[in-house]
């Protein structure tokens, strides 16, 4: 691997909330190299989103709280850092695309506005004061990298005026606009229609290319991963459960869970529709004990039940969360 | 934009036809005698006859309502029984005192309560938010005649910081009348010392007005700026590294004021009629003291003209805030079709 421009380390998340405390990250591992793409799977509340809000410090805290961990960027922690830091962070380094691109607007200012005060504010960030022509002229020409038809009309439109498809692309032109060297993509497509995911991948890859930036994309979808990533992370109630290259992960999956998720993807074959896996994420307020997963697993032990499997190494840089490849089993 | 406008203005005809209406009604079947009211117990049963043939108190209603309507289109309301002056003079007179105090004070309650508002809101839980809720809940407590009274004493008898009751000193003379503004009068009569004086008059009473209104609004936009901080486009905000001072003055405060605004023309309308108190310890000549008085001394004439103002004011004032709204919100003006 290259050098790490992003390193998770044993992240511990929780939420304080009127029935007690919820424990959702529980030691997430993810490590993002120079010119990286890495991918991120697992299903519906794993903790996903709560991983990447960390990253950028925008979890509402209270009632989320960081309980153990660190988010090396550049080898400095991004949780112990000062605010001035971090907004400089955000403003040249890091940069996001969430999932819904019709609530991620701001619906009573036009496009043009929201787009140049992020491109102002980075720029006096970095100690300059630009022209109103060049933010103008950088504003447009991020909408008409995205492929949007006619930007000089879309900046002065609210988003209402616009389509969902549209509406993400205007999402993906603020994240490029000041060119962040790591883009942190939360399922960017999920709420779009299928035709429009396509273009809107292939867009943001060939951007994410011209600009030479990393990316952690997460997705629901093992094509996006297949297509877009060079390495891959399962992601299972709170923590990393199997890494390794795109292709290791895809062909050779080891965890059990992996191995599920793999096994849902219907088939174009048409062998019917798959089983899925049995059972549903835990319950953050009483997680079960050791590995997450194991209510649900197959080939479940012992050990299991009594401590977190760490990742253990299975060749090439694989790694899996499982006591089927290491440990006293 | 130019056809909406006109559409609400079409429909306020209507409410105020309505309004109209229902006052002149209202109005005639009170108990009492408006003719016999105006002459006083010692007039003789023939002038008090005279005076009701010359009002048409005699007359089916339709008929009333019919001569009513025709001098209300020629600017004749009649005349009070008690100021013995046309009614429309005394409005003349009195309205603008009360529309210059009530302006400043919903300015007042505009500007400190928003800031309140967005501060409180931003820091949620915080010491501010606690003492903010805590001030409000007084102010929202407090009869604005004791705040009035209690302002009154404490800055101007005590501290001498402020001066007293009135609209002027008595040895100042007041500028040419021309808009009733006592700010605005000055200044075009070349005496910004007059203006300056005439606004240190309004501070007080004005903040006694404002005090229940800043409470209200504040807690309003708190709420508004707690439910919209949870938006996913804030976090998109903060995200993109805008920086703090617009990201709550702009992005926030936008979204979170509409409601707010709809409250604030409410207030102000409401202001109209119920500032009396406060005119009352201020001893201001306005709109509010002349309704109580004619409303306390049956004065039918001057009562009809007082709901109806306060019926336009709340007519216009919310055609004003619909019109706000739009600018605020784009939802509503794509809807509506303007540009």
């Amino acid at each position: 691997m290259s050098e790490p421009l992003l390193d998770v380390v044993d992240l511990h998340v929780g939420f304080r909330i009127f029935e007690g405390y919820l424990s959702v990250l529980n030691g997430v591992q993810l490590s993002v190299g120079v010119g990286e793409r890495v991918g991120l799977v697992g299903e519906t509340g794993c903790g996903k989103t709560t991983t990447v809000k960390s990253i950028l410090r925008v979890l509402p805290m209270p009632p989320a709280k960081v309980t153990d961990g660190q988010i090396l960027y550049r080898g400095q922690d991004v949780l112990r850092m000062r605010r001035r830091r971090v907004q400089a962070l955000r403003r040249h380094e890091l940069s996001a695309i969430f999932q819904d691109p019709l609530q991620s607007l701001n619906p009573v200012f036009t496009i043009g506005t929201q787009l140049r005060d992020i491109v102002k504010d980075s720029a006096i960030g970095q100690g300059r004061r630009l022209p109103r022509r060049v933010i103008e002229a950088r504003c447009i020409e991020a909408l008409r990298e995205t492929g949007m038809p006619d930007p000089e009309r879309i900046m002065t439109n609210y988003p209402i005026q616009l389509s969902g498809g549209m509406r993400q692309r205007v999402c993906i032109a603020q994240a490029l606009s000041t060119h962040a060297k790591l883009l942190l993509a939360d399922e960017p497509t999920t709420n779009l229609d299928v035709t429009i995911q396509d273009q809107i991948l292939r867009k943001l890859d060939e951007l994410v290319d011209e600009h030479g930036s990393s990316v952690v994309m997460i997705t629901h979808s093992m094509g996006v991963v297949r297509d877009l990533t060079q390495r891959a992370n399962t992601m299972y109630a709170g923590s990393i459960v199997e890494t390794g290259e795109t292709k290791q992960l895809l062909e050779g999956p080891k965890h059990p869970y992996t191995q599920g998720l793999m096994a849902s993807v219907p088939k174009l074959t048409g062998e019917g529709i798959s089983e899925g896996i049995p059972g549903r994420i835990p319950n953050y307020l009483d997680p079960p004990p050791g590995c997450r997963f194991h209510p649900r697993c197959v080939h479940r032990m012992e050990a299991c039940s009594a401590e977190l499997p760490s990742l253990f190494e299975i060749g090439g840089g694989h790694r899996a969360a499982c006591y089927l490849y290491g440990g006293e089993a | 934009m130019v056809a909406f406008i006109g559409k609400r203005l079409f429909q306020s005809l209507f409410v105020l036809f309505g309004l109209s209406l229902l006052i002149f009604f209202i109005a005639r079947v009170m108990p009492g005698d408006p003719a016999r009211a105006a002459l006083g117990f010692l007039a003789t049963e023939e002038q008090v006859e005279r005076l009701r043939e010359e009002m048409h108190l005699n007359d089916p209603f339709p008929v009333q309502y019919y001569y009513w309507l025709r001098d209300l289109m020629h600017g004749d309301l009649g005349r009070s029984s008690y100021t013995r002056r046309p009614v429309t003079m005394d409005l003349v007179q009195y309205i603008p005192a009360t529309f210059e105090l009530i302006l400043f004070a919903t300015l007042i309650s505009a500007i400190i309560g928003q800031v309140t508002g967005v501060l409180a809101g931003y820091f949620r839980n915080s010491w501010f938010d606690g003492l903010s809720r805590l001030v409000s809940y007084l102010g929202i407590a407090t009869p604005s005649f004791v705040v009035a009274i209690f302002l009154l004493f404490v800055f101007s008898q005590v501290l001498k910081l402020a001066p007293g009751v009135g609209r002027l000193p008595i040895m100042m003379t007041p500028p040419a009348r021309v808009t009733g503004f006592m700010t605005v009068d000055s200044l075009l009569a070349g005496r910004p010392d007059i203006a300056l004086t005439a606004l240190k008059h309004m501070i007080l009473p004005a903040i006694s007005l404002a005090v229940i209104h800043i409470a209200q609004e504040g807690r309003i936009t708190r709420t508004s700026i707690v439910e919209n901080m949870q938006k996913d486009y804030i976090t998109v905000h903060r995200v993109h590294g805008i920086r703090t001072s617009r990201l709550v003055f702009k992005y926030l405060l936008k979204p979170s004021i509409i409601p707010t605004v709809t409250v604030m023309g409410l207030d102000f309308a409401f202001l109209m009629s119920n500032a009396f108190l406060v005119e009352m310890v201020y001893m201001w000549p306005g709109f509010s003291r002349y309704a109580v008085t004619a409303m306390l001394n049956k004065d039918l004439n001057a009562i009809v003209a007082v709901v109806l103002v306060i019926g336009l004011t709340f007519a216009m004032v919310n055609l004003l805030v619909d019109i706000i709204t739009m600018f605020l919100d784009p939802t509503i003006r794509l809807r509506t079709g303007g540009s």
